[in-house]
């Protein structure tokens, strides 16, 4: 008996890369997916306009005064908020187009169909899985020309910083597609999938929320919420723990979603996959949150102490507690966390951060409730400060560590790039030529020949 | 015709929705070659049945052979191609990508893909949407889209449904040169006339158990045994149920 499995993988069907382009023309036909592109241009477009105006003010423009020089970075001024339209496009858009994808073929009986396909669900749900991919790298073509705009105008771009940034947009993107598979997977239908979707999304930002100054399990959990992984590329970090954990969500979700729609299987059995699916996911993504590899790309070294702090610092293998009773809004503690011991933990080799403050504002602690001390403890040594400044930080870690601070410091001051100029017609391109474009290519890709009976040739086609 | 060794058996199928018995110790063979019927009322678990063999649904107990080997779920598709009744797959496609991709992911040529659409009348609406088409144009598109798969055993869940009498015809010929070709065709018909123009045997089902399963002579011989005299498939199935 002859197997279409056996033929397959003999390759003359090449059934994967078959199933791949017909998920692309499903993308294709869906207007979800031609809305998203839409909106991106318009939403990209207002971010870009306002960004580079921003920035063109606080540059001088107009003789007005300007700011430092160093203060004016394009990656924070220009990158991070024209591309910031896709972390809303991933939160409240895309999970619609990876829904679609997944759920109507469930609705429709397709699925039936390709159940039957001669490769196996989890071929089939991958080339959902990098159709999609593909379709979010597409709408990336209206940041990728900001990006290009900037450069014409004379703008600076670093290119790691932007790289950094854009891979965490496409990891932010990965993620939506993994919640959006399992969510399109699990619920009854598409419509309660993305009720599912949103929930997950809402509650990752109320995760985000109540972890803020708690510590332990809970804020190493929200470490990996989108928003909080997002944030660590816009900061000009790569982090391996971070790029793998979202890679972990984005195929377990993928995973999930192939374990559940194997309707031949038994409820129990199907139970089991997903569960064993979800625990080789923790397992990984646990094992990943331990690694500590990770990259300072952004131009100003802003995660990063100096060279000569850092060989200081490295010399320490003693573990660092940090006690601070500091509430969660009070300022100081944002500025330690992302000016100070967030460079801590990329260079000890152990940091822990205990938050003893009693309330969430800070307004009712009590005079002997050591309200804005921070403590450093190295072993039994420990001393108290209430700075949240960088330097006045290593000093009082060097005291307690007992180690000689650097006498000096190399300056590789940030140069800084200022630009005045404002992109001219901008709108025209973002909010009209863009939907032109867009709409055409929809119009063309659901052309089809007028007269409903003409036509019979399949090569025409 | 009747090849001594069953392409596929079926052992004792169960399936229960809660408390309702869809399918109840179900049990029948396939021979190569045949174009075999299920036949039963609606409701009476023929599309339940279909899904257990297919391997999309899960059946309580029983077990499905390819020849003597047990043939798990997972591996039917590597021997049967199940069409469904009632699906109405993407439908923001063309009939044309539609039959491209089912023959492209099943090694046929665009020849035979041309051929096949010719010979069901689906030339004509190759440029339609499948969201568009009628309930008879969906039925003969799917069906040119069954056709082109390459699985020994091909089965049809209501091949004739919303089809007119010329159109059940022209089906019924494509279908029996399919299987003078080599293949063997398991049609789920509710239409006891439309089964008796086309089908070599018959499996009669009711309230999913198994009542005959064999020739119209050996049906009727069946029903001769209960004392009734039956001639028509329509008697036969009336005397055994």
């Amino acid at each position: 008996m002859r197997s279409p499995d056996a033929a397959a993988r003999r390759g003359y069907a090449r059934p994967w890369l078959r199933v791949f382009m017909k998920e692309l023309h499903e993308l294709a036909a869906s207007r979800s997916y031609w809305l998203l592109l839409l909106i991106v241009g318009a939403l990209v477009g207002h971010a870009f306009i306002t960004a580079t105006s921003i920035y063109a003010e606080a540059s001088g423009v107009g003789g007005g005064p300007s700011a430092l020089a160093q203060g004016l970075n394009p990656m924070s001024g220009i990158v991070v908020p024209t591309f910031g339209a896709y972390d809303l496009a991933a939160t409240l858009l895309f999970p619609f187009v990876v829904i679609r994808l997944v759920a109507v073929e469930r609705e429709t009986g397709a699925l039936m169909l390709m159940l039957q396909a001669p490769l196996s669900l989890r071929a089939v749900v991958a080339a959902k899985g990098v159709a999609l991919i593909v379709g979010w790298l597409v709408a990336f073509v209206p940041g990728v020309i900001a990006l290009v705009w900037w450069c014409l105008m004379h703008g600076h771009l670093s290119t790691p910083e932007v790289a950094t940034i854009i891979a965490g947009h496409l990891l932010r993107g990965v993620v939506t597609i993994g919640i959006g598979a399992a969510a399109g997977a699990l619920a009854s239908s598409a419509a309660s999938a993305a009720i599912a979707a949103l929930t997950v999304t809402l509650g990752t930002w109320a995760l985000d929320y109540a972890a803020a100054a708690r510590g332990g399990v809970l804020q190493t959990f929200a470490a990996y919420t989108p928003s909080a992984a997002l944030r660590v590329f816009e900061q000009g970090e790569l982090r391996a723990n971070t790029v793998l954990v979202m890679v972990l969500i984005g195929v377990g979700g993928l995973g999930v979603a192939s374990e559940w729609l194997r309707t031949g299987r038994t409820l129990v059995r199907r139970c089991v996959g997903v569960g064993a699916v979800a625990v080789v996911v923790a397992i990984a993504a646990f094992a990943s949150s331990r690694l500590r590899m990770s990259d300072d790309v952004s131009e100003d070294r802003r995660n990063s102490f100096s060279s000569e702090d850092e060989i200081t610092l490295r010399g320490i293998q003693q573990p660092l507690a940090i006690t601070a009773y500091l509430a969660a809004e009070d300022p100081r503690l944002t500025d330690l966390e992302r000016g100070v011991w967030a460079k801590l933990r990329r260079t000890l080799p152990d940091v822990r951060v205990v938050y003893a403050a009693k309330g969430r504002s800070g307004l009712f602690e009590r005079p002997g409730d050591h309200y804005g001390e921070v403590w450093y403890v190295f072993g039994d040594k420990r001393a108290m400060s209430r700075s949240a400044t960088e330097e006045i930080v290593l000093e009082t870690i060097y005291s307690v560590a007992g180690v000689r601070a650097p006498t000096s410091r190399s300056s590789t001051a940030y140069p800084g790039y200022p630009l005045t100029t404002v992109p001219r017609f901008a709108s025209l391109v973002f909010f009209v030529l863009w939907p032109l474009i867009v709409f055409a290519a929809w119009w063309s890709l659901r052309r089809r020949p007028k007269t409903r009976r003409a036509n019979p040739s399949l090569r025409s086609g | 015709m009747k090849d001594d060794t069953p392409l596929l058996v079926a052992r004792g199928l169960s399936r229960r929705f809660g408390n309702f018995l869809a399918l109840a110790d179900t049990s029948f063979s396939v021979y190569p070659g045949e174009i075999l019927g299920l036949i039963g009322p609606n409701g009476s678990g023929k599309t339940t049945l279909f899904e257990c063999v297919a391997g999309i649904m899960p059946a309580d107990s029983g077990t499905v052979l390819a020849g003597r080997e047990t043939l798990p779920a997972e591996s039917r598709k590597d021997v049967l191609y199940f069409m469904p009744d009632g699906v109405r797959p993407w439908p923001d496609q063309t009939v044309r990508w539609m039959l491209r991709f089912v023959g492209a992911l099943f090694g046929a040529h665009d020849d035979k893909v041309e051929r096949i659409a010719m010979e069901l009348g689906v030339d004509r609406l190759l440029d339609s949407l499948m969201g568009e088409l009628s309930k008879g144009e969906h039925k003969r598109a799917l069906l040119a889209a069954g056709l082109l798969t390459r699985q020994p055993l091909l089965m049809l869940d209501e091949p004739f449904d919303g089809l007119d009498l010329r159109q059940t015809r022209d089906v019924m010929e494509v279908l029996r040169r399919e299987a003078a070709a080599g293949r063997t065709l398991f049609l789920s018909i509710h239409q006891l006339g439309d089964a008796a123009r086309i089908c070599d045997r018959f499996v009669l089902l009711s309230g999913g158990r198994t009542v005959g399963e064999g020739t119209l002579d050996e049906l009727r011989a069946a029903a001769a045994a209960k004392g009734a005299k039956a001639t028509s498939l329509e008697e036969v199935f009336l005397a055994l149920t």
